[in-house]
């Protein structure tokens, strides 16, 4: 097991840094804008446009411009040793990458926790019931509604959210509208005031994983629920519910720690559409934002941040489940 | 059998869910009374004291650094926090006022010279709080020159200054035409006679003074870190630590504005009534932010406009929270004179023609957005009236306008025209290149819609069109302000005052020594020799009838060059919260946080 997981970290880095050369390339190839024009404004003369490109470094050729990021990314310093990674600075606005999105982390992670936690709590008690009463009204308005909230597109669902539950423009005056996140504090610092926020961007962002985790859990379960061992179990007398929960669900219940741990690293490096629908100032927004407006090192910060939470929950899933099933050896 | 009650039944109370939330009542906001009002002679009123206000707005400051701050949004907070020389009360955006200047500026016979005079006690925000000297606005209009302080006006502008770099120097230069004899006295020298422009331009923000001991440490570094670190001299300042730093913004978050304590009311004409202005940012739907403006509390719209929807509801239902505000701008579908065939002014006149204007004026909400226009100089820049103010002459000259939507008959007059000259046209007066002209337009609503309609019309003479639609931000930096890029057609083009003169708004988008190479605004790229010379003649007359009158000349003869189509003066519509009592800044076109107060 130990060997396994130093050489999934090796890999790690080996990845991270295919990533950040993939998006240097990416972006300094095919920019959506020209981060030097959008600096220096309407009107600017020849003479300014040179200036800031040499303050940017993009006057330098290009394998020298990523060597120079490298090196400052690397937390390691062959003269200094270890040193903290840097991720430069925002073309935008000349702030440091690494405090803004260290800033915008806890958003995002308390935005995608609640999510995960709501959507656990909906879609596998769904699974279960679907899958037990198959065929029946329930199992099929559950699996009809679960088809409706994976179709229905995120940004629209949280506009249809806002305008009947906000309790600013929503006919019924429920939940905090968009807005309403704090610019100071977190989840995690303050919960009692930041939570009801962030009700409805949990309901929102739940609900097509919630129906996708239902769908999932329901196909893998009727599947376990037809091996033979489960016919034994019964055999043997167990109660029904025994039969279910501790042979049933146990065995169905393990793909949905991989697929979770890949669905909770992509959403902490950022729940795009969510943010932005309920201006929350999360890691999703600062890309799209930066996006927008072409400013490179913060694009690359935000995907490099993004790439990193994958590997490292998807290994973190991984090693998860040679605990949850015995049969798994690395 | 026993299903199809239960059916019914479900069925019945999901209609009767339906039914209950559509009957939902509606908003206890509505208004009945009274029209929509505009920013144009309003008269300001007298405010309540106190109070907070919240501004929703999608993106950020571009700058709190007055010496790069250059856009409307970064304006509507800086022109709070700051001073400049000279600035616009909200009721006149056409003459400006003293504000740290005691006086208006004196120009000499030779127009190579301007004296200015400040006020006595302004001082500046803490940690600095010492009182400001002429030395402060000479530092401050230095440093915009150095290549850490990156600038985009300053040369255009102030270049004329004697000893001006004319590239981003290393370090704060020393410019020697910058003088100041004493405390209270600024003098400024210049190489060319054009004082006229020069003064008029001391209402940008790079003339908002900076303390040199203070703020030399950050512009030491590249690219300079003051923008983090600002003082100020308004009655607002963003809050800040003890060391100066800018623990008010928050950037893309927030900014917090508190109020000044060193500020002195009686050196300046702003009320100021708010206690505590709080800018909310990142509201990317323009259609929830609205809606939270119009039916909550408190909150006023900072960039950006109402979509049009949520217009016309605000129009209809919202009329006394809705304020329009001439923009002081003019939005044009410009046509590429180097490209074939726009190189035919008879092809470029059909264009004109054939255009339905009324239909593109609909895609921003209809006539509430604006007037049609037919020129360039928008209303409210001198030389408007001469040139003919808002109505097409009878004048045979501008047959091809005559018609706001779009006249097919005078259409095929011209290309029919052009035909003589070579280009290849049917009988029926269509075009019959083969070629697909490039045209580039936005993605985001509604330029994208002004874009789509354009294309029709463009369509109706029998072009062939590669039409793509790329993000706002490239369309100006990689495609229609970039000469090299070859773009035929660029539908979402226009121009907006930087200040009130003519010659800053005909120069940089029609004069043909003006066209760069980058970050182009000449986006014709007409280059007419006449043309040029007239508005290098006209730059030197002195501001008044005679200036006005010259460039009226000049705007009539680009629109018979007819290099684009203009097609909007625009209004900005302004919405705010119904116990708010807004000041519109028709300078800047946004809500005037200083004149702003609580019902």
């Amino acid at each position: 097991m130990a060997t396994y997981i130093v050489r999934r970290l090796l890999w790690m880095i080996v990845l991270l840094l295919v990533i950040s050369f993939l998006t240097f390339l990416i972006f300094q190839k095919l920019p959506s804008a020209d981060p030097v024009s959008l600096r220096a404004g309407r009107n600017a003369t020849p003479e300014l446009r040179a200036s800031i490109k040499h303050t940017f470094g993009l006057d330098k050729p290009f394998f020298e411009q990523y060597r120079i990021y490298l090196a400052k990314l690397v937390p390691f310093d062959f003269h200094k040793g270890f040193k903290p990674p840097d991720f430069g600075y925002s073309y935008q606005n000349n702030v440091s990458v690494k405090s803004q999105i260290l800033d915008r982390l806890p958003a995002t992670a308390g935005l995608s926790l609640g999510g995960v936690v709501v959507w656990l709590l909906i879609g596998i008690p769904v699974g279960i019931i679907s899958a037990i009463r198959r065929g029946k009204l329930s199992d099929r308005l559950a699996m009809g509604g679960a088809l409706v909230a994976i179709s229905a597109p995120v940004y629209w669902l949280g506009l249809v959210m806002l305008y009947l539950f906000s309790n600013d423009i929503g006919r019924i005056k429920i939940f905090e509208g968009a807005g309403s996140y704090p610019n100071t504090g977190s989840l995690f610092s303050d919960p009692f005031s930041v939570a009801p926020s962030l009700f409805l961007p949990w309901i929102v962002l739940a609900t097509a994983f919630a129906a996708i985790y239902a769908r999932f859990l329901r196909g893998n379960l009727l599947e376990v629920m037809a091996e033979d061992y489960i016919r034994t179990a019964r055999a043997k007398g167990l109660r029904e519910r025994t039969v279910i929960f501790r042979h049933g669900v146990r065995s169905a219940i393990t793909p949905i720690v991989t697929i979770l741990g890949l669905d909770l690293g992509i959403l902490l490096g950022g729940a795009i559409l969510t943010e932005t629908v309920f201006n929350i100032p999360g890691i999703g927004r600062l890309a799209f934002d930066s996006i927008q407006k072409s400013d490179l090192p913060t694009v690359q910060g935000t995907v490099i941040m993004g790439a990193f939470f994958i590997i490292a929950l998807n290994l973190i899933v991984d090693v998860l489940y040679a605990f949850l099933d015995p049969r798994v050896r690395y | 059998m026993t299903r199809t009650p239960k059916r019914v039944a479900m069925l019945a109370a999901l209609l009767a869910l339906v039914l209950f939330v559509a009957a939902c009542g509606s908003s206890s906001s509505d208004d009945k009374g009274g029209s929509v009002k505009s920013s144009a002679g309003q008269k300001i009123p007298q405010g309540k004291q106190g109070g907070e206000l919240t501004v929703l707005s999608a993106g950020d400051v571009d700058y709190m650094d007055p010496g790069q701050m250059y856009y409307t949004f970064g304006y509507m907070i800086g022109y709070s926090v700051n001073r400049a020389l000279y600035s616009f009360k909200p009721d006149n955006a056409e003459k400006p006022v003293p504000d740290i200047a005691a006086s208006d500026p004196q120009i000499s016979a030779d127009k190579k010279t301007i004296t200015i005079k400040i006020k006595q006690g302004i001082k500046f925000s803490p940690p600095v709080n010492r009182e400001i000297t002429t030395k402060d606005i000479k530092y401050a209009m230095e440093r915009v020159f150095s290549a850490n302080v990156p600038n985009p006006y300053a040369t255009g502008y102030f270049g004329t200054i004697q000893g001006a770099p004319k590239a981003p120097a290393k370090g704060i230069p020393d410019i020697s035409g910058i003088q100041t004899p004493d405390d209270q006295t600024l003098v400024i020298k210049l190489t060319q006679p054009k004082a006229a422009t020069v003064a008029a331009a001391l209402v940008m923000p790079l003339t908002m003074p900076v303390p040199p001991e203070y703020a030399k440490k950050f512009d030491a570094k590249n690219p300079s870190t003051y923008n983090q670190n600002v003082v100020f001299t308004g009655p607002y300042m963003v809050k800040n630590d003890a060391s100066g730093k800018l623990t008010g913004w928050k950037p893309a978050k927030s900014i917090e504005l508190v109020r000044n304590p060193n500020w002195d009311k009686s050196t300046d004409y702003r009320p100021a009534y708010l206690d505590k202005i709080h800018i909310d940012e990142g509201n990317a739907d323009a259609t929830v932010a609205s809606r939270r403006i119009l039916n909550g509390s408190a909150l006023v719209q900072g960039d950006g406009a109402p979509p049009a929807p949520v217009l016309k509801q605000a129009a209809t239902r919202f009329k006394n929270q809705l304020v329009l505000v001439p923009a002081g701008g003019t939005r044009y579908v410009a046509m590429n004179t180097k490209i074939k065939p726009f190189d035919n002014v008879n092809v470029r006149k059909a264009v004109v023609a054939i255009f339905d204007r009324n239909a593109m004026r609909l895609t921003r909400g209809g006539p509430i957005v604006g007037d049609l226009a037919w020129r360039y100089i928008p209303p409210g820049i001198p030389g408007f009236d001469e040139a003919g103010g808002l109505n097409v002459p009878d004048d045979p000259k501008f047959d091809f306008l005559k018609n706001p939507a779009g006249d097919p008959a005078v259409a095929k007059k011209y290309m029919l025209a052009a035909k003589q000259d070579g280009v290849p046209v049917t009988a029926d007066g269509k075009y019959a290149g083969k070629e697909k002209l490039l045209m580039i337009g936005t993605n985001a609503d509604p330029g994208k819609k002004s874009a789509q309609v354009a294309e029709n019309q463009f369509e109706k003479l029998g072009f062939n069109l590669n039409f793509r639609i790329v993000t706002q931000d490239a369309l100006y930096t990689k495609f229609c302000g970039v000469p090299k890029a070859n773009v035929a057609i660029c539908p979402n083009v226009g121009f907006f005052k930087d200040f009130v003169d003519p010659e800053s708004f005909i120069n940089p988008t029609f004069n043909g020594e003006a066209i760069l190479p980058a970050n182009n605004t000449n986006w014709p790229q007409l280059d007419d020799k006449a043309i040029n010379k007239a508005i290098d003649d006209a730059a030197i007359l002195a501001p008044g009838a005679e200036r006005s009158k010259a460039f009226a000349k000049i705007d009539q003869d680009i629109t018979l060059l007819a290099p684009a189509v203009p097609w909007l003066w625009d209004k900005t519509p302004l919405i705010e919260s119904k116990d708010v009592q807004g000041v519109a800044d028709n300078y800047s076109t946004v809500w005037h946080l200083s004149f702003t107060s609580l019902k």
